[in-house]
């Protein structure tokens, strides 16, 4: 379970650059559940993210894991609860270590790595099976430089590698966006199995309002670092895309009469 | 050249190998190109012969003059990390301070040790003549520095480490901590150099203040002269390929001084180095370019 505590979180404290990016956020997600996160771009929704993972700090509020206050604990310490797959496919890998040394590094997520060989034939055999999941011949290619990949391959690995090791919460920020549709589909996919094999508790950011309805079975919209919108399953299920579409308009045209109420008292 | 100058060549090639590796984890695995190698060389040299000349164990004044060098590894690691320095600048405000703490642990200058025991003692006399028993010791020295670099570097910790110098961002989100890495790192890196530095004075029979100056460019030059013969993904060749650019880096000077047509002159040294690593960091550019260009006139 996640819990957010009116969380608040300001980039550039005190200068004229000041940013409220997160504005008292409010969400619980039990064990299990499957949210899917929408907004416009700079709505928060990549703030959210990284400050429940811990790169971020809030200047206010309080996260849960469970009923564990996390709130302090650094990003590294969270890693033992916590799988991320970024949006930069070049993000979530070393790009001059291979893929087994990648996948390695993923296999030993939240524990201290020890004098031990990084690497053996073990190990070297789940990589394989893990890889072949993929059908993209990349069980052949364990010792090829992560870097000589191309992006969708880099992702799907990505994505692999945030299940080799038992965590309860997956984050996906906009994981497929940098990928053509075929592979975007595909990633989707393994991670729809992923998701139910490991019975994880996900946010997942996305901008195509297709998969925000077709995964998971919540729906939050973010807009100006608030939650405006929060769809739950059984609403959910009568929502169009254009539904959601008429949300994100509505949300917009609000904060326009805003910004015209402040243009008029400013003036 | 003589058999004794290609000796002696030799030597100090294998020594600098351990000061090569050493730059090596710093530039290339951590990505973190650290210049207080210029005084923990010398650091290291200091505080072994100053022990050594008060009577204690050689190989204990080795040992300590090792420790004192990760230490000031340590020190720039700090400066960067804790106020966020900028890496360079952190190593050569390291290097600097330890210009007067190497006079300060010597008291003068320099320390002659022609007179003082030295880690070479116990080998002396075993029937062995002097000039090659020297380069046997300082050869396996070298190979085990290199050995245990590369199967540290093959480690779960090893790994971690090259991960962070790699992409600091994946590297936290598998929960490893980019400081203590770092702090490791350079401790290692500059305990490595300390150890060449005491190995230099005990074999060449002195410590000198300004023995150091240099030290980086040296090293820095060994490792591209090592990565530009013997690219492979392999650790063990790829820190050993550090030991053998070291020594082929001392041939190539050493001829270059020698070679009388050329008019050069020990003082040169250093033009000649940077003219070598200049040379070296250019070279695979200008090839790609070279490439590209013919790959593009080959299209039309
Ligand atoms: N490190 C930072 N320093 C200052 N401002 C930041 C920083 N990170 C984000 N912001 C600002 O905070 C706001 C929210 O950014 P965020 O990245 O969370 O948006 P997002 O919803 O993920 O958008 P997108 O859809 O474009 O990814 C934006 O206005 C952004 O400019
Ligand atoms: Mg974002």
């Amino acid at each position: 379970m996640i819990r957010c505590e009116n969380l608040h979180v300001t980039f550039n404290r005190g200068l004229p650059t000041e940013k409220l990016a997160l504005q008292g956020i409010d969400l619980t997600i039990p064990s299990g559940e499957f949210v899917t996160v929408i907004g416009s771009n700079g709505a928060g929704k990549s703030t959210l993210l990284n400050t429940i993972a811990g790169d971020i700090k809030s200047t206010q509020g309080k996260i849960y894991f469970d009923d564990r206050d996390v709130t302090k604990l650094p990003a590294t310490r969270r890693t033992k609860d916590i799988a991320r797959v970024f949006q930069d496919p070049l993000a979530g890998t070393c790009g001059n270590l291979t893929v087994e040394e990648n996948m390695s590094l993923a296999y030993g997520r939240g524990k201290r790595g020890t004098l031990a060989s990084a690497l053996n034939n073990k190990l070297r055999k789940v990589f394989k099976e893990q890889l072949s999941r993929l059908n993209l011949g990349l069980e052949d290619r364990l010792d090829s430089e992560m870097g000589l990949l191309s992006g969708g391959q880099r992702q799907s690995v990505s994505l692999l590698m945030s299940a080799l090791q038992p965590s309860s919460i997956l984050l996906l920020d906009e994981h497929t966006a940098a990928l053509d549709p075929k592979t975007a589909a595909l990633i989707l996919d393994i991670s729809s199995q992923i998701i139910k094999e490991k019975q994880l508790t996900v946010m997942m950011v996305t901008h195509s309002m297709r998969q925000a309805l077709d995964h998971g079975s919540r729906t939050i919209m973010l807009h100006e670092g608030k939650i405006i919108f929060d769809l739950a399953s059984k609403e959910r299920a009568n929502y169009q895309v254009k539904d959601l579409l008429n949300l994100f308009a509505q949300a917009r045209t609000d904060g326009a009469e805003l910004d015209d109420d402040k243009l008029l008292l400013g003036g | 050249m003589s058999l004794y100058a290609f000796l002696g060549t030799l030597e100090i090639g294998l020594i600098y190998g351990l000061v090569a590796i050493g730059v090596y984890l710093t530039f290339r695995i951590l990505d973190f190109p650290d210049l207080t190698v210029d005084g923990s060389f010398t650091l290291g040299a200091a505080v072994a012969a100053t022990l050594i000349v008060t009577g204690q164990n050689p190989y204990l004044a080795t040992l300590l003059g090792t420790l004192a060098a990760s230490c000031a590894g340590l020190v720039t690691a700090w400066l960067n990390l804790r106020f966020n320095i900028l890496h360079l600048l952190a190593s050569i405000l390291t290097m600097t301070a330890l210009y007067t703490i190497n006079l300060r642990v010597m008291g003068k200058p320099n320390v002659a040790l022609i007179m003082e025991p030295t880690v070479l003692s116990p080998f002396e006399g075993l029937g062995l003549p002097d000039m090659y028993m020297k380069v046997i010791f300082v050869a396996v020295c070298a190979i085990v520095g290199g050995l245990l670099v590369a199967w540290f570097l093959r480690t779960q910790y090893g790994l971690a480490m090259r991960s962070v110098g790699s992409n600091k961002r994946m590297a936290q989100a598998n929960g490893i901590v980019v400081t203590e890495k770092v702090y490791v790192g350079l401790a290692l890196s500059n305990g490595l150099v300390g150890l060449a530095g005491a190995l230099f004075a005990q074999t060449n029979g002195f410590a000198d203040s300004t023995m150091g100056i240099g030290t980086i460019v040296v090293g820095l030059a060994a490792v591209i002269i090592g990565e530009s013969l013997l690219a492979s993904r392999s650790m063990l060749v790829i820190v050993m390929s550090c030991i053998v650019g070291s020594v082929l880096y001392r041939f190539a000077v050493s001829m270059a001084l020698n070679a009388d047509f050329l008019g050069f002159q020990a003082s040169d040294l250093n033009l000649i180095t940077a003219v070598l690593v200049a040379l070296a960091l250019v070279f695979p550019k200008l090839r790609n370019e070279w490439k590209a260009k013919r790959a593009i006139k080959e299209q039309i």
